[in-house]
């Protein structure tokens, strides 16, 4: 028996290691050819004012109940849209700002748990999801290719918000009264993160 | 059953393997400090209300008022603190000039220790204000530090999980108010919060 075990633990010793050889095997893989789709799904998700706000819209949207899934797919349409304007708009420098205040707006949205008509959340889907996408498809290079790129984003962004919806679905499903108070929470710290960081930025902008 | 080579081999073989998935595990973690320094501006955001200890006393203090207190404040107060918090976050960070902030800070744990030993059930909006002037005082004090921060972002993700990570606490502990012994000893904790409140302040006057 203890030999079969350690065969077990050899077993998962490799996969483990496979699982980590991966990355470094990556860049020789059979993925060579969809690059630019990680670029583009990685330039939004490792950066913070991306993601927050991401997270804040799924939590918002599944406080509004499975049927506002539709309120991702805009944003899903708007991030490739925003992402496509980058390439022909030129720089917008203050961009970044714009993507924070989504991140004030939709933390502050999740706290206040008001019931607003479901043309607001589709409004605010669409705007932001023009900015969050011009930010992330400005950091599109010479030999970067579009078509790969875009979808990277715009599917990065559906994934983020997608989880941020099923688990607060799932969350305010269950029957304790303490958890559409811990929802809130969620959205009051984002939205004071997103009013922290506005001010520092103002603030270097002001001294530049 | 004795103890062969072969069945030793394996376990080796994981272990090595292990080792060798270590050795990848460098790589995957450098290849995100590129876009956002998470781990930089994020410590120094945790450390700095943790490792202030009248913050701390004072965060916790701000939970505990909140569970004797009951509903609705237990729920209004960790929703509306850290927007508040962040408010003052940006007078500190554009800074703006608040006078006595060391010594507001020290008063917050004497004014809410002492509400707490008192078990003082003021009204909701009064609990509001009191609780709201000394967030503005802790959260200048955060903030005047913040655009010396490498990431902004980071840095403003720590403080408020940090902050808010406080509070649960203070409420967790306030669980005991359920208890006639459990009450007391939250009464005798507030004289002890507010003795602390009394030490700092005795500081600051004797330093200042």
């Amino acid at each position: 028996m203890p030999a079969r075990h350690s065969t077990q633990a050899a077993r998962s010793g490799l996969t483990a290691c496979l699982l980590f050889a991966a990355d470094s095997a990556f860049a020789h893989s059979a993925a060579r050819g969809a690059g630019d789709f990680y670029a583009g799904a990685l330039h939004a998700l490792t950066a913070l004012e991306h993601v927050l706000p991401f997270l804040a819209l799924g939590i918002l949207a599944g406080q509004q109940g499975r049927k506002a899934e539709s309120i991702l797919l805009v944003f899903c349409l708007s991030l490739a849209a925003g992402a496509s304007a980058a390439l022909w708009a030129p720089p917008l420098p203050y961009i970044g700002l714009l993507n924070i205040v989504s991140a004030i707006l939709f933390g502050g949205l999740v706290a206040a748990s008001w019931s607003l008509p479901m043309a607001v959340y589709y409004g605010l889907a669409l705007v932001f999801g023009l900015s969050h996408g011009f930010a992330n498809g400005a950091g599109m290079l010479e030999q970067t290719k579009p078509y790969l790129y875009i979808p990277g984003v715009a599917l990065a962004g559906l994934a983020v918000t997608a989880y941020g919806l099923m688990v607060t679905d799932y969350l305010l499903r269950r029957k304790a009264d303490w958890i559409h108070i811990a929802v809130r929470v969620a959205g009051s710290w984002i939205a004071a993160i997103g009013i922290l960081v506005l001010a520092t930025s103002g603030a270097a902008i002001l001294r530049a | 059953m004795r103890i062969t080579r072969s069945t030793i081999s394996p376990d080796l073989f994981s272990r090595s393997m292990f080792a060798l998935a270590c050795l990848f595990w460098p790589a995957l973690a450098l290849a995100h400090v590129g876009q956002g320094d998470i781990s930089g501006g994020f410590l120094a955001g945790v450390a700095h209300p943790v490792f202030g200890l009248d913050h701390v006393v004072a965060m916790v203090a701000v939970g505990i008022w909140g569970a004797q207190l009951g509903k609705p404040a237990i729920w209004v107060l960790p929703v509306t603190f850290p927007l508040v918090m962040a408010f003052g976050g940006v007078l500190g960070g554009l800074g703006v000039p608040i006078p006595g902030i060391e010594i507001g800070i020290a008063v917050s744990a004497i004014v809410l220790g002492g509400m707490i030993a008192f078990a003082t059930r003021p009204p909701l909006w009064v609990a509001a204000i009191v609780v709201g002037i000394f967030a503005i005082f802790h959260g200048h004090a955060h903030g005047a530090e913040l655009p010396e921060s490498a990431n902004a972002i980071s840095y403003a993700v720590g403080f408020v999980a940090a902050t808010g990570s406080l509070h649960a606490l203070g409420i967790l502990i306030g669980v005991a108010n359920r208890w006639n012994a459990g009450a007391k000893a939250l009464r005798a904790g507030g004289g002890v919060i507010a003795a602390c409140g009394i030490y700092f302040l005795t500081g600051h006057l004797i330093a200042g």
